[in-house]
C-alpha cells in the first residue's frame, strides 16, 4: 500500500477535527477578543456527557450527542456568565482574563478526572466492528468519514449565520467596537452570551468527534484547545475562515512530519509551527 | 515528624520555583507558563551527570543551572519577540516542546521510565542522605535565592525592570536596552529554578517527565500569584500555602489519587478566585 494517500487522508481527518476547534474557538476570539483557555475543558466535558449517557445510562446516541453538545454549549454558557462578564465588566486585562480561564481549565480537567478517572475510555459501541472505507488505496472509517462531513457542515453552517443573519452581523459589530454596538442599541451581553454558548458547543462537537475516533480522556482538553489555538492564530487569529486553513495546515504539517521522524514529536511539531508563525508571520495567514 | 520534614522539604523546592518565576513575572510583568520546563532541565541535567558521570551533587547542580542558562538564552531571544497573551501561548508551547524532548529522547532521558537511583548530596565526607539534613541543604538554597532575589530587586537593575513593567517604552526612550534586562532577568530566573530541579532529582531520586509538565508550570504560576506579584516574601509564603493546603484535604480521607487531582480543583479555582478579587495577590504590589 503506498502510504501517500493514506498520509493526505490522515492530514484531512485532523485537520478537520482542528478545523471545528478552530472555528469555536475564534468565533469566541474574535468577539471578546481574550484567550479562553477553559475552551478546552468545556468540550472535553461534552464528550465525557455523552460517555455518561451513551455507555453508562445506555441512552441511544441520536440522543446523546446531541445532548453532550448542548451541556457544553451551556457550560460555556455559565462562564460566561459567572466569571469572564464580571470580570470584563470590571474591566480587567487580557492577562487576568487569560490567567482565570487557565484556572477554570485546570480545575474543570481534575473534576473530570474525580468524577469518571483519569483513565482513557472510548465513545465507539464496538472497538472492531467499525466499516472502514477504501479512497485512492488509502482507509478510512465511518467515523472518520463523519468528522469530515461535520467539519464542512460547522462551516457552512457557521458561514451562513455570521454572514446571513441579524444575529452574525451584530457579532461582527460587538467584534468590532463593542462600545460603539452598545450605543447603537445592540445587547451586547446578550449576542456574547450566545457566542460562548454556540463556540463551546462547537467545540463539545469537535472532542466527541475526537472521542469516536480515538477516545476520551480528562487530560485531552489541554491538547484540544492547543490545537484549536495554534490553528486560529497561524490561520489569522479572529479571522473564523482564516482558523480553518490553519487548522488543514496544521494537520498536513502534523502529519507529513511524523512519516519522517517519529509520531511521539506531533506535539512538539505543532508548537514549532506556532513558533514560527509567531516569530515571521504574527499575523497570521489571512489578517482580519 | 518524618512526614513536616517532607512538607518542608517540598516547600523549599516550590519557594526556590517561586522565587525565581516571580523574577520573570513580578518584575517583568509576562505571564510565563513553563516554568516546569526549566525545573526539568535542572532536574534532568543533575540526575544525568550524576548517575552516568558520577559528578557530585553541587557540582551537577551547577552544570544544571548552567545548561538551564543556556537554554533560557535561547527561548527567551525567541520570547522577547512577543508581548502579552502571545507571551504566555508561546511559553506554554515552549513547556511542551521541552516536555517531549524529555519524553522522547529516549537515549539520553529514558523516555517515559524516567531516571532512578539519583544519589543524594554529599560532600567533603558530609552526607545529607537523611531527610533532616536535607530539609537544612535545602532551606539554605531557599536563603540563598531569596537573597540573590531581593538583591536584584534593591539594585539599579530591579528598578529598571520595574520601570519597564510600568510602562516599557518611556524606558527605551531614556537609552536602557529593554530586550537586554528582560533577557538578562530570564536567564538568572531559569538558573534559579534549575537549582530546584537538582534537589528535587537528589531528594526523590526519582524523575520521570511527567513531572514537569504544563500542569506544574500552572501550579508554579499559583503559587506567584497567589503570593503576591513582585514580592519575594510573598513568593515563600504562597509556596508553603499550596503545598500545605492539599496536603490538608488528605486528612479529610480522600483516596490519594483523588487527593492528587482534588489538589489541581484547589489551585485552579484559587486562579479564578484571585483573579476576580485580588489580582494582585497576599502580598503583591502590582495587578496584572
Amino acid at each position: 500500500m503506498d502510504i501517500l494517500p493514506q498520509l493526505i487522508l490522515n492530514s484531512l481527518i485532523a485537520g478537520s477535527i482542528y478545523a471545528i476547534l478552530a472555528l469555536g474557538f475564534n468565533l469566541i476570539f474574535s468577539t471578546v477578543n481574550f484567550f479562553d483557555l477553559s475552551y478546552g475543558a468545556v468540550a472535553v466535558i461534552g464528550a465525557y456527557a455523552v460517555f455518561y449517557f451513551s455507555k453508562l445510562l445506555g441512552w441511544p446516541l441520536f440522543v446523546a450527542v446531541p445532548l453532550g453538545v448542548l451541556i457544553s454549549g451551556t457550560i460555556g454558557f455559565l462562564l460566561y456568565t459567572s466569571v469572564y462578564r464580571r470580570l470584563r465588566m470590571r474591566r480587567s486585562s487580557n492577562t487576568v482574563l487569560l490567567v482565570a480561564s487557565l484556572g477554570v481549565l485546570t480545575a474543570l480537567q481534575a473534576l473530570l478526572a474525580i468524577f469518571f478517572s483519569s483513565q482513557f475510555q472510548t465513545l465507539s459501541a464496538t472497538s472492531s466492528g467499525e466499516r472502514l472505507f477504501s479512497l485512492f488505496s488509502g482507509s478510512i472509517t465511518e467515523t472518520q468519514v463523519i468528522i469530515l462531513l461535520t467539519a464542512v457542515a460547522v462551516l457552512l453552517g457557521l458561514a451562513f449565520v455570521l454572514k446571513l443573519t441579524l444575529f452574525g452581523k451584530a457579532v461582527k459589530a460587538v467584534g468590532d467596537d463593542e462600545e460603539v454596538a452598545k450605543i447603537v442599541g445592540i445587547n451586547t451581553d446578550k449576542i456574547i452570551g450566545k457566542v460562548f454558548f454556540i463556540g463551546s458547543a462547537i467545540a463539545g462537537l469537535a472532542a466527541i468527534l475526537v472521542g469516536f475516533d480515538t477516545g476520551i480522556e480528562p487530560i485531552m482538553g489541554l491538547p484540544l484547545l492547543l490545537k484549536g489555538v495554534i490553528a486560529s492564530i497561524v490561520g489569522g487569529i479572529g479571522n473564523v475562515y482564516g482558523g480553518v486553513a490553519g487548522a488543514f495546515l496544521l494537520g498536513f504539517v502534523e502529519n507529513f512530519g511524523i512519516w519522517k521522524i517519529s509520531g511521539e514529536w506531533k506535539d512538539a511539531i505543532a508548537f514549532a509551527v506556532l513558533i514560527l508563525f509567531l516569530v515571521f508571520r504574527p499575523q497570521g495567514i489571512f489578517k482580519k | 515528624m518524618p512526614y513536616v520534614i517532607h512538607l518542608l522539604i517540598m516547600v523549599s523546592i516550590y519557594s526556590i520555583l517561586a522565587l525565581s518565576l516571580n523574577l520573570v513575572v513580578g518584575f517583568t510583568g509576562l505571564v510565563f507558563v513553563a516554568a516546569a520546563a526549566f525545573f526539568g532541565i535542572g532536574a534532568y541535567v543533575t540526575a544525568i551527570v550524576m548517575t552516568s558521570f558520577g559528578f557530585n551533587f553541587f557540582l551537577a547542580c551547577i552544570v544544571g543551572a548552567l545548561f538551564s542558562a543556556l537554554i533560557a538564552f535561547a527561548i527567551g531571544a525567541v520570547l522577547s519577540k512577543f508581548r502579552g497573551d502571545y507571551y504566555t501561548l508561546a511559553s506554554v508551547g515552549f513547556n511542551i516542546i521541552i516536555y517531549s524532548v524529555f519524553l522522547n529522547w529516549q537515549t539520553v532521558t529514558r523516555g517515559p521510565l524516567g531516571i532512578p537511583g539519583i544519589p543524594r548530596p554529599s560532600i567533603f565526607g558530609l552526607s545529607f542522605s537523611d531527610n533532616f539534613s536535607f530539609l537544612i541543604l535545602a532551606s539554605l538554597l531557599v536563603i540563598l535565592v531569596f537573597l540573590a532575589c531581593r538583591f536584584i530587586e534593591q539594585s539599579s537593575f530591579g528598578r529598571v525592570l520595574r520601570a519597564i513593567r510600568e510602562d516599557e517604552k518611556a524606558v527605551s526612550v531614556f537609552g536602557y536596552e529593554v530586550l537586554y534586562f528582560k533577557l538578562a532577568t530570564f536567564v538568572v530566573a531559569a538558573a534559579f529554578s534549575a537549582f530546584a530541579g537538582s534537589l528535587y532529582a537528589s531528594y526523590i531520586t526519582f524523575i520521570d517527565p511527567s513531572t514537569f509538565f504544563v500542569n506544574e508550570s500552572i501550579f508554579i504560576l499559583a503559587v506567584v500569584i497567589l503570593g503576591g506579584l513582585a514580592s519575594n516574601r510573598g513568593a515563600v509564603l504562597g509556596a508553603a500555602v499550596l503545598v500545605l493546603l492539599p496536603e490538608a484535604l488528605r486528612f479529610v480521607g480522600f483516596p490519594p489519587d483523588i487527593a492528587a487531582q482534588m489538589r489541581q480543583v484547589v489551585y485552579g479555582l484559587l486562579l479564578v478566585i484571585l483573579m476576580m478579587y485580588r489580582p494582585q495577590g497576599l502580598m503583591g504590589e502590582y495587578k496584572l
